[in-house]
């Protein structure tokens, strides 16, 4: 069915595609997810009353590291839409791997990451800034893994040569959920590396 | 074949623009890891609201080319904005109840935490031995703090109890760390009342900040609890607190001190650490004979 209606001209009753804006709807309500993860990491953030602290563990290169792979796979992204625009089939699969692949090695440095916390003692239940930054960075990497799953069926999708300009929309889908994971990141990296990666012991109660 | 004309599909960037926006988001994260790296305060205090406004930009521009909201129709740019919009509303008003309006985000754990120490979870939360106390109150979580001013074991009180040894003589002792554990190595200090007691308290841990604090009985997390909101500044003990008999001051890692006190009136007093938190696990009796 849904094969059926992308060849054909969409009549829908907002004259826009609602594939794509549903998936625009829940960007924005993923938006709110984050931002809850988020607004809790900085309302418990220096109030840990025991170590390990973020300037104990946090490595800020090993991370900036991290996010230019995830920067290099959303430009992966791009060339994999504008290829299957073009309905260059070599490209469509080398980009969509490379993709996938991409994201592999930013999943690959978060469990380098959090296997070496775990070894410097934190974990979820060491002190508020474990359990804060591993459910938040913990959330990031699974959409991250969805998007690699996705990725990776389009690939197969790929292989079997069905992608090209009438199904567009489908990689330009995917590309919006994997470019959206990436400002994410662009968001946690900003605050829980570079501002908050240097922070330490508890501060004195506000107001006693 | 041809693209829908309501997805405007041939108004994507080309390749040369993916380029150039591909450099500029590389160029802006370049210029945020040199801002905090190797010198995280280059720029001081202006390092937060550059490093957001940089990130903001890198967020645009992903969301405008990459995500084109800036050649798709305005709806999805309006369905998006009125999520993050909501997100960004969520947020200040978690960050407003839990910090702006006199929330206390620390009050929870304060109450309720148990200091993680690996492989011990748990096993130093009991309460110290129960052993008679002569001249304190028993430990009680509700007793209130006006239970304390009847004990006064001060150094004033030590003549009409002279013990055996004659007041004045000295003794020495000394108390460390079990390494990075929250824990001091004694458990248990003794000495005799009205003696000048020296003690040695050296910080053995490799990272953590210390004291040692003597209180009174039962005062230890009370006086922890004060000591908290004293402040770093205060070395974690609060000033003028009558509970407290003697205290070294916050000694870093690897240091040592020497508190010189006249041990006060037989009876049982505690020794704990008042930094945040180590107080769950970090202490000990002391027993003046």
């Amino acid at each position: 069915m849904a094969h059926a209606a992308e060849h054909a001209v969409e009549e829908t009753t907002t004259g826009l595609n609602h594939r794509k804006m549903l998936m625009w709807i829940f960007l924005g309500s993923d938006c709110m997810f984050f931002a809850a993860l988020i607004a809790t990491y900085m309302v418990y953030r220096g109030q840990s009353l025991n170590g390990p602290y973020p300037n104990d563990i946090i490595s800020v290169p090993i991370t900036t590291i991290s996010t230019f792979v995830l920067l290099c796979s959303s430009f992966a992204m791009v060339q994999a839409l504008s290829a299957t625009n073009r309905n260059d089939q070599k490209w469509i699969r080398i980009w969509l791997l490379a993709t996938a692949f991409l994201g592999a090695i930013f999943i690959g440095f978060q469990i380098f990451e959090f296997n070496s916390f775990k070894n410097e003692g934190l974990t979820l239940g060491a002190n508020l800034f474990g359990a804060t930054f591993f459910t938040l960075t913990g959330f990031h990497g699974a959409h991250v893994t969805i998007g690699i799953i996705w990725l990776l069926g389009m690939f197969v999708v790929a292989m079997k040569g069905r992608l090209g300009p009438a199904s567009s929309l489908d990689v330009e889908i995917l590309g919006l959920y994997w470019h959206f994971v990436d400002i994410v990141w662009i968001i946690i990296f900003t605050l829980l590396y570079l501002i908050a990666g240097f922070d330490t012991g508890p501060a004195p109660l506000a107001g006693g | 074949m041809s693209s829908s004309p309501q997805t405007e599909q041939g108004h994507h960037p080309s390749t040369k623009q993916y380029v150039l926006v591909a450099i500029i988001l590389f160029a802006i994260t370049i210029v945020e890891f040199f801002i905090i790296f190797p010198d995280k305060d280059l720029i001081g205090a202006a390092k937060i609201p550059v490093l957001v406004f940089l990130s903001a930009i890198k967020f645009a521009i992903v969301i405008m080319f990459y995500m084109h909201l800036k050649f798709d129709h305005r709806m999805f740019t309006i369905f998006f904005l009125a999520g993050l919009a909501l997100a960004f509303a969520a947020g200040i008003a978690v960050l407003a109840m839990f910090t702006a309006l006199g929330g206390q985000p620390r009050a929870y754990a304060l109450a309720n935490a148990i200091p993680y120490v690996e492989g011990e979870h748990g096993a130093e939360t009991a309460k110290p031995t129960a052993v008679p106390l002569p001249t304190a109150p028993p430990i009680d979580s509700t007793a209130p703090e006006s239970t304390t001013p009847d004990a006064a074991p001060t150094t004033a009180s030590t003549s009409e109890e002279k013990p055996s040894v004659g007041s004045g003589a000295a003794v020495s002792l000394e108390i460390g760390t079990n390494g990075d554990a929250l824990e001091f190595s004694e458990s248990a200090l003794s000495a005799d009342s009205g003696s000048q007691v020296t003690l040695t308290f050296t910080n053995g841990s490799s990272a953590i900040q210390h004291n040692w604090v003597m209180v009174k009985a039962g005062a230890r997390d009370e006086v922890a609890a004060a000591g908290t909101a004293a402040g770093p500044g205060a070395d974690w003990i609060p000033a003028g607190d009558d509970r407290i008999i003697a205290a070294t001051g916050l000694l870093n890692a690897g240091a040592s001190e020497e508190v010189t006190f006249t041990a006060p009136a037989p009876g049982t007093y505690e020794f704990v650490c008042t930094f945040p938190g180590h107080n769950f696990s970090m202490f000990g009796d002391f027993t003046v004979k």
